[in-house]
């Protein structure tokens, strides 16, 4: 990466926490993240966009009487961000106290993200036209299939970013991590039975990444098989999901089982902690420690480490998923999945059950995938 | 530092229009068309209200620079939120790695100024100028009514946003262009709970507009008793049925169906690579006689609305399709030319790290002749539809919609509130197969954003009244 590392930020932190409490904040907690990142369009054999870029961005929560307020900036200048301190100060003369918000405790802080790989050094080797080959190849393999009508194009991103936080009860910590995706769209059918679908593939190590035939391969699968489609009547019939169809419908868990869903009362599941919601075979676990995985991070964006949570158990809820604040007012734990003011899912997912896909298709007389 | 009349670009970046000119002029140098800069500083503020509480207020400001350089049709993008002169020198370069050969273009010696005649902000001035306890106000205001609406409302939430952007524009045919665009928004959600069950209202206002809009044209009372009474109308609706049926689309909210069944296919990048269904429909008749559709980013104080696309070009009111016949498509400048069309003013991006796309502003269907009443009137059995939620929809024409809350239509009468349904449809097979038009465009809540290729960006849509013979609806009965 071009450019001073984190690490570089951490004085101009620090100065920013100083020049806070100086003002009277009672607590400040400020995250710097650089991030650069390489993305490639291909379409019909040719470059259609090359895009190179890096970004730089702050953003800071204060607090000042239990009363919350941030901002945040793609403008570094040091006389920017004092500016918006100022204003935050100011801001918080008219917010209202709230005796739950306010940094975690600092005896949650702890640091290792060794063992998380989440940044892949092949990056700094990665040559543009190595990544341009990748995504032609991907779209070439695909249109060689005469039922692809037409390309929406192929894709390869890189992408790092590094994150430092550093808060004023002495939490700091800092990580890097990268991101590939090779990723290609295709149509087949023309007017009224034109289709269209994609299939990418997006992991943090290169080496990791499906190859163009795999990522052109199930693109040229999904696409042609949504022709021709018969029209089914109104009916209720088993339905078989899909891996990909699953993960869309854990989405929907997931708001529900977020502490800020749950301390609004606007989930179905709130105050049903350790009852029976589900089968004996669903069993579903927020785990942000996973080595390589895309949602796994040492810390959430509020300094609290991350950690494996089972969210269901056998279909019995057994933990909401919370940052400091929803922690606070549902009297539980935080679970590392804090982003600033709300909750985001580390590596979501379903625990798999012992059937392989065909045995489940097969177990089924007339349904509906 | 922020908040001065005329935005001080060439302090803000250290550039004058002559560097500015060498450094376009750099972008040029390994063989490119065409290249252009888009500065842009945006301020935007929050104010949160939920629990009785104003529980966060948050400010961000936005600033950096993208360049461009095209060549035939490829694009090379870089951009940076670095003001340094070199910073500036290696994105340059960087975008212009697109193209490695060709004849050098280089820039006019004198660059042209464009001032911008019409201003499509309505207020008084700018919100981001006004005293932040003016807005707590309107907040506070929002919430109470929402709450006090009914002893079912359980909760509020409400969010006031505002933002304003300064661009500049400069191109390598040299036109130079600034811009200023607020931007200010008001929504409330109210849940309401019966017998353990749960629903969420939503109502909203904003646009290119001061804060003097919520006091003559939409007040924050309004928008948080009309939250309220969604969340208690929607307790009462039962299950759609599923099937066939004549459908009718009310007034306003549908407006989001002409925007994603038809607006995204007329965008002129899906045209060019013949993606969109549409590609070869141009001067063809794809719709009833009855439909015009306009795309018109002219209109005072909407959410789309802008004094100058992002590429520089002063936008017109688009007529897209006449009277069923597609007569235009909306182009921004790369697409225009590929076409070897008229460029309407369509470039849009979301912030300096996106190059423009083809993109829709206010959409919608002018009013036709019917009343609402007939039209509703001539329905046996059927779906009167009145609030979608989320859709989606292919280039191929495929689309999905939620419907939040409709109505059941018998003997010509609207009778029991349904939700949970899906409208299931294809964009050719809706637009042969509407019968009739009401005369009372509306629009829908000015607080939309539109999403494509990961760019988000303010829009608005409308429609009248329309009857559609026959659509499919995904019900549970």
């Amino acid at each position: 990466m071009t450019g001073k590392a984190t690490a570089g930020w951490r004085p101009l932190a620090d100065r920013l926490i100083n020049y806070g409490l100086k003002l009277g904040a009672d607590e400040i907690e400020i995250a710097f993240s650089q991030s650069r990142e390489f993305n490639v369009d291909v379409r019909l054999g040719q470059v259609e966009n090359l895009v190179e870029a890096d970004a730089l961005y702050c953003s800071v929560r204060l607090f000042k009487d239990k009363r919350a307020v941030s901002f945040s900036s793609s403008d570094l200048q040091v006389s920017t961000l004092q500016q918006l301190l100022r204003n935050a100060l100011k801001r918080a003369e008219l917010t209202n106290p709230d005796e739950f918000s306010g940094l975690p405790a600092p005896s949650l802080f702890k640091i290792d993200f060794n063992s998380l790989k989440l940044h892949d050094a092949e990056i700094y080797r990665l040559k543009p036209k190595d990544q341009v080959k990748l995504a032609l190849e991907t779209e070439r393999l695909a249109l060689k299939d005469k039922r692809i009508t037409n390309s929406l194009g192929a894709s390869f991103t890189a992408y790092e970013m590094k994150t430092l936080l550093v808060n004023s009860l002495g939490f700091a910590g800092e990580y890097p991590q990268t991101y590939f995706s090779l990723s290609l769209g295709l149509q087949a059918g023309s007017g009224d039975n034109l289709v269209e679908d994609y299939w990418f593939s997006s992991r943090r190590f290169l080496s990791e990444l499906a190859r163009p035939e795999e990522v052109a391969q199930k693109a040229v699968e999904r696409t042609v098989r949504q022709l021709h489609p018969r029209k089914i009547k109104t009916q209720k019939v088993p339905v078989v999901f899909e891996p990909l169809m699953t993960s869309w419908l854990l989405g929907f868990l997931f708001s529900c089982v977020s502490g800020t869903a749950v301390y609004q009362k606007a989930s179905f599941l709130a105050g049903r902690l350790g009852e029976k919601i589900a089968g004996e075979n669903i069993t579903v676990v927020d785990d942000g420690l996973l080595p390589g995985k895309l949602g796994s991070r040492p810390f959430d964006a509020e300094g609290v480490p991350t950690q494996r949570t089972m969210v269901i158990e056998k279909g019995v809820l057994k933990n909401f998923l919370c940052n400091t604040y929803a922690a606070r007012k549902l009297n539980l734990k935080p679970t590392g999945n804090g982003d600033g003011y709300g909750v985001v899912p580390n590596n979501f997912y379903l625990e798999p059950g012992p059937y392989r896909p065909e045995e489940i298709i097969r177990s089924v007389k007339k349904a509906c995938t | 530092m922020m908040d001065q009349k005329n935005f001080d670009w060439e302090g803000k970046t250290g550039l004058d229009l002559n560097q500015a000119k060498k450094i376009l002029n750099l972008a040029l140098s390994t063989g490119g068309d065409f290249a252009d800069f888009f500065f842009e500083y945006r301020l935007s503020r929050s104010i949160l209200m939920e629990e009785d509480l104003i529980k966060e207020t948050s400010e961000n400001i936005s600033l950096g620079l993208g360049i461009r350089v095209i060549k035939k049709d490829r694009t090379g993008y870089a951009y940076t939120s670095e003001f340094s002169l070199d910073k500036i020198k290696s994105a340059a370069l960087t975008a212009a790695a697109i193209c490695q050969s060709g004849s050098v273009n280089r820039l006019p010696s004198r660059l042209r100024h464009l001032h911008l005649k019409k201003n499509v902000f309505t207020g008084r001035k700018p919100a981001t100028l006004a005293a932040l306890d003016r807005k707590i106000d309107l907040v506070k205001k929002a919430y109470h009514q929402a709450l006090k609406y009914d002893p079912l409302i359980k909760k509020v939430q409400v969010v006031y946003g505002e933002s304003i952007q300064e661009v500049w524009i400069v191109n390598s045919e040299g036109l130079s262009v600034k811009d200023t665009r607020p931007m200010t928004k008001l929504i409330a959600m109210a849940i309401a709970e019966k017998n353990g069950r749960l629903e969420t209202g939503f109502y909203g206002g904003g646009g290119r507009i001061g804060l003097d809009y919520f006091a003559d044209k939409l007040t924050a009372e309004e928008i948080g008793r009309e939250a309220a009474r969604e969340a208690c109308l929607l307790l009462e609706a039962t299950e759609a049925p599923a099937g066939e049926f004549p459908v009718v689309l009310a007034p306003g909210h549908s407006g989001v169906l002409v925007h994603e069944a038809v607006g995204h296919l007329l965008e002129a990048d899906f045209i060019r690579k013949k993606t969109s269904v549409f590609s070869n429909s141009l001067g063809k008749k794809v719709a009833s006689e009855l439909i015009n559709i306009y795309d018109d980013p002219t209109i005072p104080g909407f959410r789309g609305s802008y004094n100058v696309d992002d590429e520089g070009h002063v936008p017109e009111k688009t007529l897209l399709i006449d009277r069923g016949r597609v007569v235009d498509v909306l182009t921004d400048r790369l697409s225009a030319r590929l076409l070897k069309k008229k460029e309407n003013g369509h470039g849009r991006r979301q912030d300096y790290t996106c190059w423009p796309l083809p993109r829709m502003s206010n959409t919608y269907i002018s009013s036709g002749e019917h009343s609402a009443e007939e039209i509703i009137r001539s329905v046996k059995k059927g779906l009167y539809v009145s609030r979608l939620s989320g859709g989606q929809v292919e280039d191929s024409g495929h689309f999905t919609f939620s419907i939040t809350l409709g109505y059941l239509i018998e003997d010509g009468h609207l009778t029991r509130p349904v939700s949970q349904a899906t409208l299931i449809g294809h964009s050719l097979d809706i637009l042969k197969k509407v019968e009739m038009v009401g005369g009372d465009l509306d629009f829908g809540l000015q607080t939309g954003t539109c999403g494509k290729e990961g760019q988000e960006i303010p829009v608005s849509d409308g429609c009248p009244t329309l009857k559609i013979k026959s659509m499919t609806i995904g019900g549970t009965k």
